[in-house]
């Protein structure tokens, strides 16, 4: 359990979710995607806390930091695809041509 | 911090799982397996978190999670064409550019993460990371931990605000639109 | 790094005492239905009953819907009896026998409580069906509203364990037991006790008013294991609780562990017998009650045990 090995899992993570955030049409799925960039980057975070930094309580810190930045994302994100698709009908990323109204 | 060949196999297990489960996020059909898909691999990350020492982390993860994810389900069968995958389709666009893109970011971290000169300062043990986060949660940290409940919050209220069924501009049931610049004009959309 | 019991032994621990704990849940529900029905106690009958009505469930054949999940509908009840076997080794039988306790045993048994949410919207997705997918969505509504009283009630008792370590909490509870220093969090405990495994009153997703919720398509085997694994679970949180409010092993004349044994059945009396006492709630009632009363009680709880500490 090297701390390369372990930053090679979170670089794939990353990289899987850079592909879902770019490739998908639908909402739900993007925001997917975004909370695996999430995922790999708190991996990154907790390994170089645990090997490189000594333990220092605010790697633990910026840690709960990140995962409160998730909560309010996926929070908010579902509330702005619910009001989306109140007043525009749309689903997936294709039907937003317009950013006004 | 433990170390052994246990760890180890118990790393590589949630490691590759985790990965393996991200991966099959994007290529299920069933939207609701997907949702469950990015679970497993939160799990599997969560583990690996609770292995590396930082047991608080890795469970408050886990936990967090599996609320968040049985919402995203929840949307996923709100808002997604086919959510029990009964018809196989894939929806994406720039697969090929994406593809790539992610490729690439894979490379340039991992180059980064094998070859970049980390210093080596493990935790030093016994290591009581929970009693360490805790004072610094109330210590040093006390107005990061205060901005964030706030920010939490607002974003409860906003979210209830932007969501709900009595929306901004009336019933959402009837499409809550906003009213127009001038009285007879279009609304905008 | 803390004593536990080791693994062959914790395994056969936690099966015989899910195993034990699920017949006794059996038994309890019929002689606790008929002491409030006033109908007479006929032992042998019940102390047989779950047995034979488990060996009819267990030949009765399987049954299955059009175009099911059927990965999930298998994996559901295995995900929840696991949680259920989780959630209880977190239990101290004494300080030197529990089979785990991790730092943040506190926050893995709420982790293994959350998870019960998934296992039960898969069980209700599954089958394909629209009551246990009704059921599910129920399930959905009742879990992510008793979350934070669940969390803040058990928070409650471990400050003043200054410790998340489930055998730290029962340690703190030497001198004076949290049922007596936090009067409002056993109570609280027990409503949201009888939410994790929908049982009695909220059997809100499994309910008879949804042709049996998210079991309704289930037969056999598998509707055995759902049963199995939501008794388990009750005792899981019946234990939790007697650990955790009412002082786990500490008392007198009796040897720790049948100590915890006994209050675990004296909470496992209240929670089935919740079911035989009172209506069942309506999903809407719960949700607004969940919100707007157990959060501010439960707030409320930790203010008044929080003041008291400092």
């Amino acid at each position: 359990m090297s701390t390369e090995a372990v930053l090679l899992v979170a670089a794939a993570l990353f990289g899987i979710g850079v592909y879902g955030v770019l490739s998908q049409q639908s909402f739900v799925m993007l925001m997917m995607g975004l909370e695996l960039l999430i995922n790999g980057a708190l991996l990154a975070l907790v390994v170089l806390w645990a090997r490189a930094a000594g333990g220092n309580p605010q790697g633990q810190m910026l840690g709960i930091v990140f995962m409160t930045v998730m909560a309010v994302e996926m929070t908010l994100g579902f509330a702005l695809i619910t009001g989306v698709y109140r007043v525009r009908r749309a689903d997936i990323t294709e039907k937003l041509r317009r950013l006004k109204g | 911090m433990i170390e052994g060949t246990l760890v180890d196999a118990a790393f590589w297990l949630f490691a590759i799982g985790s990965v393996v489960a991200g991966f099959r996020v994007f290529r299920t059909d069933s939207m609701v397996r997907a949702a469950f898909y990015l679970l497993a691999s939160f799990a599997g990350v969560g583990g690996i978190l609770v292995l590396l020492g930082a047991e608080f982390l890795g469970m408050v993860l886990i936990l967090m999670m599996a609320g968040e994810m049985l919402v995203m389900a929840i949307v996923m069968v709100m808002f997604m064409m086919n959510p029990a995958g009964l018809n196989p389709m894939t929806m994406v666009h720039q697969n090929r550019t994406a593809a790539a893109a992610g490729l690439a970011a894979f490379v340039v971290l991992a180059a980064v993460g094998l070859l970049g000169p980390f210093p080596d300062h493990p935790v030093p043990e016994p290591a009581a990371a929970t009693e360490e986060l805790g004072i610094e949660l109330l210590g040093d940290s006390m107005l990061v931990f205060q901005t964030a409940g706030v920010a939490l919050l607002s974003t409860m209220i906003g979210a209830i605000v932007i969501a709900g069924r009595k929306g901004r501009y009336g019933i959402a049931d009837d499409g809550s639109e906003e009213p127009p610049l001038q009285p007879d004009e279009e609304p905008v959309r | 790094m803390r004593p536990y019991l080791g693994a062959e032994v914790s395994l056969i621990a936690i099966g015989v005492t899910l195993i034990a704990g699920v017949y006794l849940v059996a038994v309890l529900d019929r002689v606790l239905g008929a002491a409030v029905a006033g109908s007479p106690i006929r032992t042998r009958l019940f102390l047989a009953e779950p047995a034979l009505s488990a060996a009819q469930l267990l030949i009765q054949g399987r049954r299955t819907t059009e175009r099911p999940d059927a990965a999930g509908w298998v994996f559901a009840p295995a995900l929840f009896l696991g949680l259920a076997a989780v959630a209880l080794a977190m239990v101290p039988l004494a300080p030197d026998l529990v089979v785990a306790d991790p730092a943040t045993g506190f926050v893995v048994f709420s982790a293994a409580i959350a998870f019960v949410m998934i296992a039960v919207f898969l069980h209700g997705w599954s089958p394909n069906s629209p009551f246990a997918l009704h059921g599910a969505y129920r399930y959905a509504a009742q879990a992510l509203s008793f979350q934070i009283p669940f969390l803040l009630a058990m928070l409650a008792t471990a400050l003043p364990a200054e410790s998340l370590s489930i055998v730290d909490i029962v340690r703190a509870q030497e001198p004076l037991w949290n049922v007596v220093r936090q009067p409002m969090g056993l109570p609280l405990y027990l409503i949201v006790g009888v939410a994790v495994s929908f049982w009695g009153p909220l059997n809100l997703p499994d309910g008879s008013d949804l042709a049996d919720g998210t079991s309704v398509e289930d037969s056999g085997m598998a509707r055995l294991l759902w049963k199995l694994a939501r008794a388990a679970m009750l005792v899981a949180v019946a234990a939790m609780g007697a650990a955790g409010f009412l002082g786990g092993w500490f008392g007198p004349v009796l040897p720790g562990p049948v100590w915890v044994l006994l209050k675990t059945l004296l909470l496992l009396v209240v929670l089935v017998g919740s079911g035989h006492l009172l209506a069942r709630v309506r999903i809407e009632r719960f949700v607004t009650i969940a919100w707007a009363i157990l959060i501010p009680l439960a707030l409320l709880n930790v203010f008044v045990s929080g003041f008291f500490l400092l």
